[in-house]
């Protein structure tokens, strides 16, 4: 009786991929844009020719990715070898180092989960493999077996092209780390890459789009990365505050500067720019629960690229914060708006660089749960009929940190909501991760190999939906998808989860979520 | 730093062909930008957003929030796409003489 029920098991079994089979040829022959994997030379292609590349031949404008204007090129590896040195003299990376090259066996399981390899199938975006480019160097010049190797046989050392592969290498990698749910010796490739930009920025090798921001915020006068003065903020918020008294019924204030408030709240200044809808749900959520809060003058931009590329302004970028926090005598802690690079390098940092007074360090989708969960917000189920689908970042999901809080929010007033097929710590990276979202010259790249396989997953969400909303709540990520969905023809529309909240939050006597404005 | 070539004129542009000083941006130059920004001409509804941005730049020194672009020269965010293809910040910024918007934006 078993054997023939295991037969019967067998027989369902064999007919099954055949039909997933005919599926993805379906898929693949009509109902998606998608590509076979790229060529070296496609991906080259994709690098080299930007969208408007027409526009820059007739500027003729040279396309320029790195910053090094004016440094010697010849002398790059001696200048690399001594960064490096002088980086692990002064931190413990050493320590890290001296493990992964003991651990790192080359297995090459994490090419199962590297979102860019899936796209171009090239060796060389393989995680070991690029973080194998370091190691190989840290064997060679700073272990007395690699260095004894190397005179014994005539091994020169690090070369110029050697350099000049991790500085491609390195910004190949979108650092998000989901190779390491996949590594049996645990390793964090994207630990290697941040510390392979590290030590190449220390040399002038770095994204000029991140350099540039990363001048302003810490020298310029307005003291963030989109240059925003402390009038336009004002005004800003002043604009926002009309929106939501017209659209909510009643009056929504963004505190500004209250000193000995509960929470100092900062956002990715480029919010104040791009995402008003994010920022009024946020300011209605800490309306609706009467919380003590406040934005400050003095700093009021949670984006720190230093996690990107250099500890140095990593390190420096919050110490701002922390002025700013003693400036205002906050009581609670910092409140980080939505976006995942700026939280996890916040929570994960800004108590091992605070001088003075640690902090708790909370992401505002850690906030909005728990008052959901005590249910202090009341919200309109019928303001959101759209089919939506939650793409997680994953500087703050792939930890375990925040994944199930987004969800218990969605769930507390979304009734179409669909998961992608890849969710939560296993998330796939928008690919505009590790800050080459703020690289406009490399969008094609972007979209079409590092956010390809972000692309397909939404596409995946939308069929039988009454419309579609991808949200994503982090400010990399929402202006990366946005350009995903674009540029691959998808039919969704990227939102953050306080968009959505805007919407449906009820805050007036009337019972009334939304306020259809008069004019 | 290259120069943008318009009319037999030159100006200084950084590596995107945003001007690097606001203070030489005129309507014949704002016309040489659009060009290159893929509009081939520059309508009214064009100029009500240029002119918009630009004296909100001379105010505050910054483009301003999108929303309040759309909002103030009532136009929606999808027409400002239709009229500026690379969209307010990169292409309206452009052709009014802002400089490049930095950061996430």
């Amino acid at each position: 009786m078993a054997g023939h029920a295991r037969t019967a098991a067998l027989g369902e079994g064999v007919s099954a991929p055949a039909a997933t089979g005919e599926i993805v040829n379906k898929l693949r022959e009509g109902e998606t844009p998608m590509k076979q994997p790229l060529t070296r030379d496609e991906r080259e292609k994709a690098y080299a020719l930007p969208k408007k590349h027409e526009v820059i031949e007739r500027q003729k404008l040279p396309v320029r990715y790195h910053v090094e204007d004016g440094l010697a090129v010849e002398d790059r590896p001696r200048r690399f070898l001594a960064a490096m040195a002088a980086i692990l003299k002064h931190t413990n990376y050493r320590f890290v180092l001296d493990h992964y090259i003991r651990t790192s066996a080359k297995c090459s399981r994490c090419t199962v989960q590297c979102q860019v390899f899936a796209a171009t199938g090239d060796v060389n975006d393989i995680p070991c493999r690029r973080s194998e480019l370091l190691l190989r160097v840290y064997r060679r010049h700073f272990t007395q077996a690699g260095m004894l190797r190397g005179r014994l046989l005539g091994d020169p050392g690090l070369t110029d092209e050697h350099v000049q592969q991790m500085a491609e290498a390195f910004y190949d990698c979108t650092a998000c780390r989901r190779c390491q749910l996949e590594c049996p010796a645990g390793i964090d490739h994207g630990l290697i890459t941040h510390l392979g930009r590290y030590i190449l920025a220390e040399i002038g090798i770095a994204p000029r789009a991140l350099v540039v921001s990363t001048r302003e915020q810490l020298t310029g006068e307005t003291h963030n990365t989109s240059a925003i003065p402390v009038a336009a903020l004002k005004d800003t918020l002043g604009f926002l505050e009309e929106e939501m008294a017209e659209t909510k019924g009643v009056e929504v204030k963004f505190p500004v500067d209250v000193e000995g408030a509960d929470w100092l709240f900062l956002a990715p200044v480029s919010d104040y720019m791009m995402e008003a809808e994010t920022l009024m749900g946020i300011a209605c959520v800490l309306h609706a629960t009467g919380e003590s809060w406040t934005i400050g003058t003095g700093d009021y931009d949670a984006i720190n690229y230093g996690l990107f590329y250099s500890d140095h302004v990593l390190e420096k970028v919050l110490l701002m914060v922390e002025e700013e926090a003693k400036r205002l005598k906050i009581r609670k802690g910092i409140l980080i708006g939505e976006c995942g690079h700026a939280s996890r390098s916040a929570k994960f940092f800004y108590n091992q660089f605070a001088r003075e007074r640690k902090l708790p360090v909370v992401n505002i989708l850690e906030y909005t749960a728990e008052q959901v969960r005590a249910g202090r917000l009341e919200f309109d189920r019928e303001m959101i009929g759209e089919r939506v689908t939650y793409h997680d970042p994953c500087n703050i999901a792939r930890s375990g940190w925040i994944v199930e809080q987004p969800r218990e929010i969605i769930r507390a007033f979304i009734d179409d909501f669909r998961e992608m097929s890849a969710r939560g710590r296993n998330g796939v990276c928008c690919g505009g991760g590790g800050g080459t979202v703020s690289i406009d010259e490399i969008r094609p790249y972007r979209t079409a190999i590092g956010g390809r396989r972000k692309a397909e997953l939404i596409r995946e969400t939308i069929a039988g939906g009454k419309g579609h909303y991808t949200i994503a709540p982090c400010a990399n990520c929402k202006k990366q998808i946005r350009e995903v969905l674009e540029d691959n023809g998808i039919p969704s529309e990227l939102v953050g989860l306080h968009d959505l909240i805007y919407k449906a939050i009820v805050l007036s006597d009337d019972g009334v979520a939304w306020h259809e404005p008069e004019y | 730093m290259p120069d943008f070539e318009y009319n037999g004129k030159k100006v200084v542009v950084d590596e995107d062909g945003f001007i690097q000083d606001p203070d030489v941006w005129n309507e014949e130059l704002a016309n040489a930008l659009a060009q290159v920004e893929g509009v081939d001409q520059l309508t009214d509804e064009h100029w009500n957003i240029v002119n918009y941005l630009r004296n909100y730049y001379q105010q505050f020194g910054i483009a301003p929030m999108v929303r309040k672009l759309c909002k103030e020269t009532k136009t929606p965010l999808k027409r400002v796409y239709e009229l500026f293809p690379s969209g307010p910040a990169k292409g309206a910024c452009k052709v009014a003489g802002l400089p490049k918007p930095t950061g996430c934006v």
